[in-house]
């Protein structure tokens, strides 16, 4: 197995090194930093060349990304364009307040599609199957903006209305002495991904379970007289559960990306935003750094769901 | 399975628990390291004592606050470095200037005791000196005498080769600064520099707010200074007292303002990037103010009356689109395109513009609440409020084409002539930002100029390459377009380089500012003459020339004076605001109900 990752690190680094390239030039080619200072009136081409001189833009793109790889390869990420700061300082700003909202949801997710997914599958066809069929379609089927929206006018706008106990907007979200404040910040944009994500994730355990219900081992396991529950969590699940940990293992390092939309919908200020708001403005250090983050932890994940299989399935053998 | 998910479920959080550990404690902005400062001068030696403590006075129990939405977060505060309006807005309130524009638009002093003028001396007669006095017993937040050692630095700063400044321009033709005591600022220009105005003051593009001597002295490349990002110590009426990255800013007052305590006890700046948020925000009272909705936005907020207000200024910056009037070649003044060959007759302009119905896009896109200029610097003290602007009038934009031998294709449509020799349909691109109200606007002109037999071809570019630099090779600064469209800038004094000759974009002057293309000697002389004087009265007459003649010649088509749009709760009482300063200017008189 040891081989198996070293090996499978070594494709990393190239993969990664792939990665930035690409980002890199993309990045490039996407938003023009200068551009925030054309059309403004008091400067001069002499300011103008200042500045880029300032952010290494005067040099060949090649020599860019050289001297941007060299520095990250040692730890330097660079320094934002703009705010000037250094980009892991940025990330170190953003990335607890990320993990506190995607983690919270990750879990509520797994939790939620677990007990949704078996309920359906094991009363396939029952009233309740088909009412956690029918809100799971409405979820899956409807764009975050509109969850994210309808429930801030219910329970922020229209609680406050009615002179009930209303929850926040957003922003003024992380005030280390009220703990409190934070969570109640959190139930909104939770709910919103949530609600997304247990909709298909749900649908998907059901299915693989009812695929596996089906099958010759569980017959066989039934004729035995092994219990309906022993039966379901110990041979039935246990199988069904493969593909679904696939899919978890291939989400963790997305937490690290946030949520865009929902960050933004609720000031919530964390990296999906961080990287918005600079790349929109061609910050390239910003937009690289967090780039060069969700890929290697992309990279990373996946040879640790690599390696969980063989955990899951003593079948699966690594070589 | 069980092991499988508790495996999983562990991974998960100690994942986030590392990564967590990786991050500070808080995820707060890391403030400017304040050297100690040394005590301030007692009051028997200098005559003056800062009015209270050094720290800011922190909030009360049942003090006044007022919570802002920013959709944008500032990333220097400092006007000297950022270009970024939100940024600006605040270092409004924290770092001052010499003076400053009232709601009037009027020059009025700040830290100066009178804005200089020839009549009282502060004005050479050569105009080649100015002369400043700060207000006495001037100190900063944390006690520190501000005098004009802090003005010369200032200066110093500016023209520094290490510091990446936002702009040198006027700071590079000051020779030398004396400052004979500690309240007299004399500024030597090497030749005339009318736009004096704009030096040491705090307007839109200019900021030249004072900077602390005792703490940045012997530093350079100030723009990765930690207090370039936050300023520790004020100013102004506020001290920036907590900043969390993303979220949230807090101002308390500052002690040692020159005017005194300030209306209120606190204003917390939140960052809310989406403007539905920051709607539903005011609704619930969770904001009382959001300085900068944008004008697509009105077409709701009115109704939210009368909980929350919304205002209207009309502001000195405008819409326009401009014609591409380059002529190729190498040479001062020509470019690396040619621009399109029938707007070179001045009465295709004048048809185009009267082919368009500006009052009626004003009407619908922006309901009514602003205005169609006839020229440059609209809402301002340049504004030459004796034109009219064109109407629209499609019959007279017809018969102007025709005269011009543009007749109408009845196969197409559109009109077609002979310009220099060449037979030219009426068919052009227009080029613009992907912004919704820019593309609703391009789909209403077009329909307007079809019914003339123009056709016009909308492309829209997102802003950061449409912006994008010669070497970018955007369309704009190359100047490889027909016709564009985009906001122009408000700098608090005529800015005369977008139109010179000397400027015009090509390959040879890869920084120009021209991206009209224009290079018509008249055009240049009558700039000439704006510049000629250091007199604004003078300078007035000559800037109402510039813009008679760029009407007459119909050079550009101002669309809509841009509009600041604000929304406050009912609670918050919004003093009026300058246009010129920005929407923050007067936070000193901001107060709650």
């Amino acid at each position: 197995m040891w081989t198996y990752i070293s090996r499978r690190l070594f494709q990393a680094l190239f993969i990664l090194l792939i990665i930035t390239g690409v980002c890199f030039l993309l990045t490039h080619y996407s938003a023009d930093p200068m551009s925030q200072y054309a059309n403004k009136q008091g400067m001069t081409a002499a300011d103008r060349a200042a500045i880029a001189h300032s952010l290494g833009l005067d040099q060949p793109l090649p020599v860019q990304y050289v001297k941007w790889l060299w520095f990250a390869l040692h730890g330097n990420l660079g320094d934002s364009f703009f705010s000037r700061q250094p980009v892991l300082t940025l990330i170190q700003q953003r990335l607890p307040l990320t993990l506190i909202l995607m983690v919270t949801s990750e879990i509520f997710i797994i939790i939620i599609s677990l007990i949704l997914g078996i309920v359906s599958a094991v009363k396939q066809y029952s009233a309740i199957d088909n009412i956690i069929t029918s809100f799971s379609f409405i979820g899956y089927s409807m764009p975050i903006f509109f969850i994210a929206f309808g429930l801030m006018q219910i329970f922020a706008v229209q609680f406050k209305a009615w002179h009930l106990p209303y929850l926040p907007t957003g922003a003024d979200i992380w005030n280390p002495k009220n703990i409190p404040a934070l969570a109640r910040h959190l139930v909104l944009p939770v709910s919103c991904l949530v609600i997304i994500q247990v909709a298909g994730y749900s649908r998907f355990l059901r299915s693989s379970i009812l695929e596996v219900l089906g099958l010759d081992y569980v017959r066989t396991a039934r004729a035995k007289g092994l219990s309906a529950r022993t039966m379901l969590y110990k041979h039935a699940l246990r199988n069904a559960a493969l593909p679904f940990i696939t899919i978890i293992g291939l989400d963790i390092p997305f937490l690290l990306g946030g949520a865009l939309v929902t960050e933004s919908i609720f000031a919530w200020p964390g990296m999906g935003r961080l990287f918005w708001e600079y790349a929109q403005r061609g910050d390239f250090p910003v937009v690289n750094g967090v780039l060069l983050l969700t890929g290697s932890a992309v990279v990373f994940f996946t040879i640790i769901v690599d390696v969980l299989y063989t955990f899951v399935d003593p079948r699966i053998r690594l070589s | 399975m069980k092991r499988s998910m508790f495996f999983l479920v562990s991974l998960i959080a100690l994942t986030s628990l590392l990564l967590a550990a990786c991050g500070p404690a808080a995820t707060t902005v890391a403030p400017a390291t304040v050297v100690p400062p040394p005590p301030p001068p007692t009051q028997a030696a200098t005559g003056c004592s800062p009015a209270v403590g050094t720290a800011a006075i922190p909030f009360p129990t049942g003090g006044k606050t007022v919570t802002v939405a920013f959709s944008q977060e500032p990333d220097l505060l400092s006007g000297l470095f950022s270009s970024m309006s939100f940024a600006q807005w605040i270092t409004q309130g924290i770092l001052v200037g010499l003076a400053t524009w009232d709601a009037n638009n009027n020059f009025i002093p700040e830290l100066a005791v009178e804005v200089p003028t020839a009549l009282n001396g502060g004005v050479s007669a050569d105009g080649l000196t100015i002369t400043w006095h700060l207000k006495p017993c001037l100190y900063w937040s944390d006690g520190q005498p501000l005098t004009s050692a802090d003005v010369k630095f200032t200066w110093q700063v500016e023209v520094d080769p290490g510091n990446a400044v936002y702009s040198r321009a006027g700071y590079d033709q000051i020779t030398s600064v004396d400052t004979p005591d500690d309240n007299t600022v004399v500024l030597h220009f090497k030749s005339l520099y009318p736009g004096w105005q704009t030096l040491f003051t705090s307007g839109p593009n200019n900021q030249g707010s004072i900077q602390p001597m005792h703490l940045l002295q012997g530093k350079t490349n100030l723009e990765k200074e930690p207090f370039t990002h936050w300023p520790t110590i004020s100013s102004g009426p506020f001290v920036i007292t907590d900043w969390i990255a993303g979220d949230h800013l807090v101002m308390l007052p500052n002690p040692n303002y020159w005017k005194g305590h300030p209306k209120l006890d606190q204003i917390l700046i939140k960052f809310v990037p989406d403007p539905e948020t920051a709607k539903a925000a005011l609704k619930t009272g969770d904001v009382d103010f959001v300085p900068d909705f944008a004008e697509s936005d009105l077409a709701d907020l009115p109704a939210l009356e009368p909980a929350i207000h919304t205002r209207v200024d009309a502001g000195p910056e405008f819409e326009h689109y401009l014609f591409n009037m380059g002529v190729k070649g190498t040479g001062v003044g020509q470019s690396d395109y040619e621009g399109f060959c029938p707007f070179k007759n001045v009465d295709v302009r004048k048809a185009i513009i009267l082919g368009i119905d500006r009052q009626t896009i004003v009407d619908t896109l922006l309901f009514g609440k602003t205005t169609v200029p006839a020229s440059l610097w609209p809402n301002s003290y340049w504004y030459n409020t004796s034109l009219t602007p064109y109407p629209y009038d499609p019959e007279q934009a017809k018969t102007l084409l025709e005269n011009a031998g543009y007749t109408v294709d009845t196969k197409t449509g559109y009109r077609h002539g002979m310009c220099n020799g060449v037979d030219t349909k009426l068919s052009f691109n227009f080029e613009t930002t992907t912004k919704q109200l820019r593309k609703d606007m391009a789909v209403a002109v077009q329909g307007m100029l079809a019914k003339i037999g123009v056709e016009f071809k909308p492309i829209h570019t997102p802003s950061g390459t449409f912006f994008g630099n010669y070497a970018s090779g955007a369309d704009m600064a190359t100047g490889n377009f027909d016709m564009a469209g985009y906001t122009t800038g408000f700098y608090p004094d005529p800015y005369t380089d977008g139109f010179l000759c000397s400027t015009v974009v090509s390959n040879q002057n890869q920084g120009g500012d021209n991206n009209y293309h224009i290079c018509d000697p008249a055009l240049d002389a009558l700039f000439a003459a704006v510049n000629a004087s250091a007199d604004p009265a003078t300078r007035k007459i000559a800037v109402d020339k510039v813009q008679q003649y760029m009407f007459d010649n119909a050079l550009v088509i101002p669309i809509y004076a841009r509009a600041n749009v604000m929304s406050y709760t009912d609670r918050m009482i919004l003093p009026p605001t300058s246009v010129i300063s920005g929407m923050m200017g007067d936070m000193f008189d901001w107060d709650v109900k």
